[in-house]
Parts: C-alpha cells; sequence; structure tokens
C-alpha cells in the first residue's frame, strides 16, 4: 500500500551494513533459496507463517506484546491503532487467509511444490524468483511483512528494507519465524537504512532477481533508473483513494453511512494507498450532502476518542492550517463549510461544491464534493487514471453493476463497501494483479507427440 | 482609526530606519489598532476572525490575533480598504498543476511597501549605505508587474543603484530600471518573463563590473542562482566579482530543480562569482507580506574568513522592528517552546491595507535576533496539499 508522507517516527537505532556485506548477505539468501527453501513445501510454509500470526494475535505472547510496545510510537500512530493494524494485519497472514489466497491465485496450489497437470495438456510449474528485493514505503506498518509473506508462499528468499514507520513488524516476524522454522528464516532477511534508495539500495536492486517497491513516483522513478534491464519490477505507486455516496445511503442509514466513511479515512491516519482523500455524495437522498458532511465531522469526532490520531508531523501540520484558513475564507463567501477538529486533533472535513478530486493532506482530511448524480463522479477521476486503486462505495442500490463497469474501465482495481476499505484481503488483485502471480515465472512443460 | 491616520504614523516609525528596537508596548499598541482597522475594513478577514471566536475589542496581546493562512489569499482579495483604490496586485507563483488559483495581495498604498523595504534592505545588503549597482537575475518590474520581488528590487536599483541615494520614502515614478546609466548603470534585469536567463546581457554585465572594479550587489532566487551555476560550470564563465561585492540569495527553488543543499549552493556560489560565503545573505520573503526578513552576516561585518559549512551553520533571519514573528504549535497553534521548530507566523505592520497577521507555511525555531528556517526531516518529504499533488504529477527529481 503506498502513499504519501512519512511518518514522525522515533529515533532508530539499526545496524549500517557496508556494501561488501550486503552482497554477501545476497549470495547467502540465494544459495538458501537454491538449496532449501525451494525443497520446502509450501504448505510448511503456510504452517510457519500462521505460526508466527497466532502468535501476533494472542495477548500472552512475548511477541506480540514486544511488538505492540513499539509499534505505536515508531509508526507515528496512536496505540489503539497500532493494536487494530496488528490485529487485522497478523488475522491475513493466518493459515485460513492464506489458504484462501493460494486456491484464488492458483487452481492448484501445488504446482507451487513441482509440475502438476495443466488443463491443456502437459504440465506446468509456479516459482517464485530466487531472491527478492523488497523495498517498503513505511507509511503503513504490517505492508512489508505481507510482502514477505507473499515471496516466501512462492519460494522467493527475501531482502526486505521497510520505510522507516513499518520496522517493527518485520523484525518481530522474522524473530518469530526464526523460532518456529530456522530453516525457513535463512531466506528472510530484513535490513534498514534511511531514506529509500541510497548506496545499499543500488546493490540490493543490482543483486536481486526481482524488486517490489512501495513508494511514491519519485521512489519508483528512482528504482527504475536503476534497475538493470532483465530484472522485472513491481512498484506499488501513490494512489488516491475515493469515496461514492449513492442516495440509498443517505436515508436513515446516514448516520451509519458517514461512521463507515469516517472509519475508512481515519485508518492508518488515512497513509493508506485505499484511504479516501474525496468523497463523492450524491444529491436527492433524504440527506443532503452538506448535512452529510456535518454527521461525517461527528464521526470523526467520535473516532478521536475510539481510534484516536498519532502525533501530527510538522509538515502535515503547516498543511493542514493552510487548508483549514482556506477553507474558511471559502465559508465565509459561501462557497462551502468546514469542519474540524481545531487544537484538538487534525481531522477536517471541507464540504465543497463544485470541489475537484485532488489529494488531501492526509492525516483524516477530507473533502466532500456533491454531485448531482454519481455519474458526475466517475467522470471527474477521469483525469486521475493512473492513481485510481480503491473506490469506496456506499448506496449505489441497482446501479453497483452499472458504476462498477464504468469504474473498471476508467482502470479502478477495488470497490468496496466504506467499512471494508481499510482491510482489502490477502487475495484482492493489488493494484490490478495478482498479489503472488506476480511474483511467479511458470515453466510449461508440452507433451509429446 | 483611519487608513490615512495609520499610515503617516506607520511611515514614521519605518522611517528611523531598522537599528533601533521598538519597545514590545509599543509595537502591541500599534498592532492592535491595525488588527481591530483591519477588521472593521476588510470584511473577509473580519469573518475569519469571528470564525475563529475572536472579539477583536477584546484582543489586548498581539499574539492573541487570529493569524491569516497564506492560502487564504486564493480564496478572496483581502484589501483593508476600498478595493477600487487598489494600487498593484501582487501574485503568488502558479502550482504546478494549474488547478489552484495563484494568491493575490492587493496592495492599497506602494508607499508603505517602499517604506518597509528600502532601511532593511540597505541595512543588510548595503550597511556601508551604497550606491552600488546591482545586477538582479529576475525578470524586470516591468517584465513581471506582478512579481513583488521583482518590485522590490526594482526600487532597490532606483534608489540605490550608481545613479546615488534617493529618498526611500520618495514615493516618486521611478526611473526605468536596467538602463544604462554608467559601465554597468544603476543594475538591471537578466531574467526574461518566462523565466529564462538572459545569458549574454549578463555575462557582459558581470564582465563590466570586473573590468570596472567596482563592488556589486547580485540579488536573485536561489532556482535562477542553481540555473546560472549550471550555465557557467558548462560554459568556464567563472568570474571573480570586485572586492566587497556580495549576494541576496532568496528561496524558491523547492521542488522545481534538483535539491542542492545551502552549503552546495553557496560553495557554487563562491566559485561562480568569487563571493564568499559570509557575504552571500539569504532573504526570506513573501508576495503575502510587504517586510523582508535578511540574515544579519553582512550587516554585522563578517570578515570573509572562516570556512563554507561555518559559514552558513547558525545563521538566522531577522525582522525589521515593524514585524514580529511567533513560532506555533502545528495543530494547536499555541506558542511553542524556545528552540522547538513549529509554523512561522508574522505579524507585519506593513501589511496596513490587507492582513497583518499572516500564518505561513514554513517551519522554524526561535534563536536569539529571529528564528531559522527548519529543513525537512531526515527521509521526510515536504509534502502539503499541494505538494502532495506535485509529487502525484510528477515533477523532476533525483528520487529519494
Amino acid at each position: 500500500m503506498a502513499t504519501l508522507q512519512e511518518p514522525p517516527a522515533r529515533p532508530l537505532e539499526h545496524p549500517v551494513l557496508g556494501e561488501e556485506r550486503i552482497r554477501e548477505l545476497m549470495t547467502f539468501l540465494r544459495r538458501a533459496r537454491d538449496e532449501r527453501l525451494v525443497e520446502v513445501p509450501v504448505a510448511r510454509v503456510v504452517g510457519a507463517v500462521d505460526k508466527v500470526a497466532r502468535r501476533l494475535l494472542d495477548s500472552g505472547d512475548p511477541l506480540r506484546r514486544a511488538a505492540l510496545g513499539e509499534l505505536g510510537p515508531q509508526a507515528g500512530l496512536s496505540d489503539a491503532m497500532a493494536e487494530i493494524i496488528l490485529d487485522r494485519m497478523a488475522f491475513d497472514w493466518t493459515k485460513e487467509r492464506l489458504l484462501r489466497l493460494l486456491e484464488s491465485e492458483f487452481p492448484d496450489p501445488l504446482v507451487l511444490d513441482g509440475f502438476r497437470r495443466g488443463a491443456m495438456g502437459g504440465s506446468l510449474r509456479a516459482l517464485g524468483f530466487p531472491l527478492t528485493f523488497h523495498l517498503g514505503a513505511g507509511t503503513v506498518p504490517g505492508v512489508s511483512v505481507t510482502s514477505l509473506v507473499r515471496a516466501l508462499l512462492v519460494k522467493s528468499s527475501v531482502l526486505l528494507k521497510p520505510g522507516r514507520g513499518d520496522v517493527v513488524l518485520p523484525v518481530v516476524f522474522a524473530r518469530g519465524l526464526e523460532e518456529e522454522d530456522p530453516v525457513l528464516s535463512e531466506s528472510v532477511a530484513v535490513l534498514y537504512w534511511p531514506g529509500a534508495g541510497g548506496a545499499p539500495g543500488e546493490v540490493a536492486l543490482r543483486g536481486a532477481d526481482l524488486v517490489v517497491a512501495y513508494g511514491g513516483d519519485d521512489t519508483v522513478r528512482w528504482v527504475r533508473q536503476r534497475l538493470p534491464a532483465a530484472t522485472p519490477l513491481r512498484a506499488y505507486r501513490h494512489r488516491l483513494g475515493v469515496g461514492l455516496l449513492g442516495r440509498a445511503a443517505l436515508g436513515g442509514e446516514a448516520g451509519s453511512s458517514a461512521a463507515a466513511a469516517a472509519r475508512a479515512v481515519a485508518v492508518f491516519d488515512q497513509r493508506g494507498c485505499v484511504s479516501p482523500h474525496v468523497l463523492f455524495v450524491e444529491e436527492g437522498g433524504e440527506t443532503d450532502p452538506v448535512r452529510w458532511a456535518a454527521l461525517l465531522a461527528r464521526a470523526f469526532r467520535d473516532l478521536e476518542v475510539s481510534l484516536p490520531s498519532g502525533p501530527l508531523p510538522p509538515e502535515q501540520g503547516a498543511a493542514l492550517q493552510q487548508l483549514r484558513g482556506w477553507a474558511e475564507m471559502e465559508e465565509g463567501a459561501g462557497r462551502g463549510v468546514v469542519h474540524h477538529g481545531g487544537g484538538e486533533a487534525p481531522w477536517t472535513v471541507v464540504f465543497q461544491p463544485h470541489g475537484e478530486l485532488e489529494p488531501t493532506c492526509l492525516a483524516r482530511t477530507v473533502r466532500v464534493i456533491p454531485v448531482g448524480d454519481l455519474h458526475e463522479a466517475v467522470a471527474a477521476m477521469e483525469g486521475w487514471r493512473p492513481y485510481l486503486q480503491t473506490v469506496g462505495v456506499a448506496g449505489l442500490g441497482e446501479r453497483e453493476e452499472e458504476l462498477a463497469e464504468s469504474l473498471a474501465r476508467l482502470g479502478v482495481s477495488r470497490m468496496a463497501p466504506l467499512d471494508a476499505v481499510p482491510w482489502p484481503p490477502p487475495w484482492w488483485h493489488h493494484d490490478g494483479d495478482g498479489p503472488l502471480r506476480a511474483l511467479v515465472r511458470w515453466t510449461d512443460v508440452e507433451p509429446e507427440g | 482609526m483611519s487608513f490615512p491616520e495609520l499610515r503617516e504614523e506607520l511611515l514614521a516609525l519605518f522611517a528611523r530606519g531598522v537599528a533601533e528596537p521598538l519597545p514590545e508596548v509599543v509595537f502591541n499598541g500599534l498592532a492592535l489598532r491595525v488588527f481591530r482597522f483591519q477588521c472593521r475594513e476588510n470584511a473577509p478577514y473580519r469573518g475569519f476572525v469571528a470564525r475563529r471566536g475572536t472579539d477583536p475589542d477584546a484582543v489586548a496581546r498581539w499574539q492573541d490575533i487570529p493569524f491569516l493562512p497564506t492560502r487564504a489569499f486564493k480564496a478572496a482579495p483581502l484589501v483593508s480598504g476600498d478595493p477600487a483604490a487598489v494600487q498593484r496586485v501582487f501574485r503568488t507563483s502558479g502550482t504546478t498543476g494549474g488547478r489552484e488559483a495563484r494568491g493575490e495581495h492587493h496592495v492599497l498604498d506602494l508607499a508603505l511597501y517602499q517604506a518597509s523595504l528600502l532601511p532593511n534592505l540597505q541595512a543588510h545588503l548595503l550597511p556601508e549605505g551604497g550606491p552600488m549597482p546591482i545586477l538582479c537575475l529576475l525578470p524586470s518590474p516591468e517584465e513581471a508587474p506582478d512579481s513583488s520581488l521583482s518590485f522590490m528590487m526594482g526600487e532597490a536599483v532606483r534608489v540605490f543603484g550608481v545613479e546615488g541615494l534617493g529618498d526611500p520614502t520618495e514615493n516618486g515614478s521611478a526611473p526605468p530600471v536596467g538602463e544604462p546609466q554608467g559601465p554597468l548603470g544603476g543594475g538591471g534585469f537578466f531574467v526574461d518573463s518566462n523565466g529564462g536567463i538572459q545569458v549574454r546581457p549578463f555575462r557582459e554585465a558581470l564582465g563590466g563590473a570586473v573590468a570596472g572594479r567596482e563592488a556589486v550587489l547580485l540579488a536573485g532566487t536561489a532556482f535562477a542562482f542553481v540555473q546560472w551555476l549550471e550555465l557557467a560550470g558548462k560554459g568556464g564563465w567563472e568570474v571573480s566579482l570586485p572586492e566587497g561585492s556580495r549576494i541576496m540569495e532568496t528561496g524558491g527553488y523547492k521542488g522545481r530543480t534538483r535539491a542542492l543543499t545551502r552549503e552546495d549552493l553557496y560553495r557554487g556560489l563562491g566559485e561562480a562569482f568569487g563571493v564568499p560565503a559570509q557575504r552571500i545573505v539569504s532573504e526570506y520573503g513573501m508576495t503575502e507580506l510587504l517586510s523582508q526578513f535578511y540574515e544579519p552576516n553582512l550587516a554585522e561585518g563578517a570578515d570573509g574568513s572562516g570556512q563554507w559549512a561555518e559559514a552558513v551553520a547558525g545563521r538566522f533571519h531577522g525582522g525589521p522592528p515593524w514585524v514580529r514573528t511567533r513560532i506555533l504549535d502545528p495543530l494547536t497553534l499555541g506558542e511553542m517552546p524556545e528552540g522547538e521548530p513549529g509554523l512561522l507566523a508574522h505579524m507585519d505592520l506593513a501589511n496596513l491595507g490587507s492582513v497583518s497577521g499572516i500564518l505561513t507555511e514554513d517551519l522554524g525555531r526561535r534563536v536569539p535576533g529571529g528564528f531559522q528556517l527548519v529543513g525537512r526531516r531526515e527521509g521526510a518529504e515536504p509534502r502539503g496539499c499541494s505538494l502532495a499533488m506535485e509529487d502525484f504529477l510528477g515533477p523532476p527529481g533525483e528520487g529519494p
């Protein structure tokens, strides 16, 4: 889940590995994969990951306590937020979820263990690249562990460099894996250095067989410029989340659709690629959009109790104050309404007739734009095609199929109910691609005669 | 209080120059009168103040004035007086995406701008008094009538150019700037309206300065200087400007070209122009403010020795006596503890005709004598709303 801004992380202590050591490490990881990981059945990978996940979900386990002790402060999130993220992420690393992921990606998941008969005759096998380098964004904790797990499932060794705000979970996960399955853990290394790239990043890019990069356009550009021509890249870039609220969600349900929308924005303090920045609300329902914006504001206020904001990074605060001041002037001029948490909390709702689809300042700032019909919202998304991914919806009624078709044609890769928006299932088509299929190479053996 | 009364009072204050500190109680009294005047005359600002729950008559300390975010200049004309009497509209530079309107500073009375900028500029860039040829890597005021920076340097050339010292508060018609008035003239402007450097005229002016052996003031944006460093490096056009020459550098290249640290920029300027870092002064100003902030290194008589890095480290910006700066918590807008970084907010009395209390998007920390602008945290990227959008739109960059 590529996102916009590094959180205000606590200072980090980490060993500094020279380029030579990183090369040695990569040699070791490649050998571990070729000599051992490739022989490990996928079921054993699922089992080992599941054991670690269950420990992370067990309130009595020291692994969970170690994770929670550092997660919030390190990521710049409130403890309540850190806990809910750990619970949801670790749940997706459990056996049941991983098996469904495998089934969703491969009609016969055993193609990951050896040749299997293909539907067209002959046989086929799927295998991940020997050594994968994962460059995390650091804005949403847990994302880099998910990336690591995906690679292990397809029998790839992993060199992971998480972003600054996502260091705790990969380290704790790797420690847990070492305890549960030492052989498997030999195929995993987690390293940290400041910034996305730099000299260590260049060494890793040159030595990897496949690169998975999360980050902004500038990061992806940086990676592309340095990547050897033969090395494939799976890039998960910035995305602009959008919400669509149809009239049917604006009746007696208006309060609950506002609560769901607020939560979709608030989870990860809006740093997720799935997090909505703009909510298009249809006119003509029982609750008009300006009234709905007030309900949304109330929902944000309530969330500050159950799911408080993390500390506000000064750069975000600077932008936030500008947004608020501008929106207050707009309100004064009769062009919209703004609600915000004042000096108590950063959440800000800008109701903006004729507003445009644009990214906001994060930290729970959202635009509410009224539309006569949701098709206007789809038209407004046209200019943002390369950045579309998740569209959260409520109250579409019978128009769901028709709107889904319009969104698919725009390149939207996920339409989900607002309350599901923060938590795509493990088998989602991440940025439009199969999460495991994007990591494997197939080998076909065609039948003789 | 009426506009003419406050104007006269402020012009008299500005005429006293920047050396004499203004007692807090005097500043406070004047600031409150200006604030109340603005609330009375400026409906959009009055609305903002009311929305922030402030009763103008109940405010007793200037610190309690609601500071208006600069972006509000994009929402409405902010005139404290008759909009028909506006003499000039200065505009902020456009955003990359061009989706958002440019900020507009409607200036009722250019005399206040002139009276504020000239003594401050003289004290920090021409402490010997002047005159001195002034070469500007900027578009001329004629080419860029809506640039407050071009206006400012046009005034500087008019008043402090070699033609001799004029009356800093004089509001006469300026002679055409950039016209030759001697070997170098009063100075000149060497960037055209679309941002390109006029290479040949600028090289000739530099050559003239070297040949004439008279010190010059070279002024420009960091963005233009970076462009010039690249050109000069390729063309082998480095010069050594005469002893006593100095450079004014002002911000404004964030996100537009490759990032250069200040140390690297100043080292480059030293190589390209032969001016040591101690004689390079950073100016910090913005379209929304009619007063400016300068580093005091030249005013305090730098001796030209020392290491480059040392010359930059520890520097700070200070404003004239008619401006006070607050450092605010990014969420609560309360005062930050001494030395901790926060949002810069300025109370600039020269903004009498618009809004004086301005909240910027810049981060800084208070130090004795002024404030230090704070760069981004290591590994963090400056991404406000518009910057986030620049990132979406893919500006040129060197990567992380």
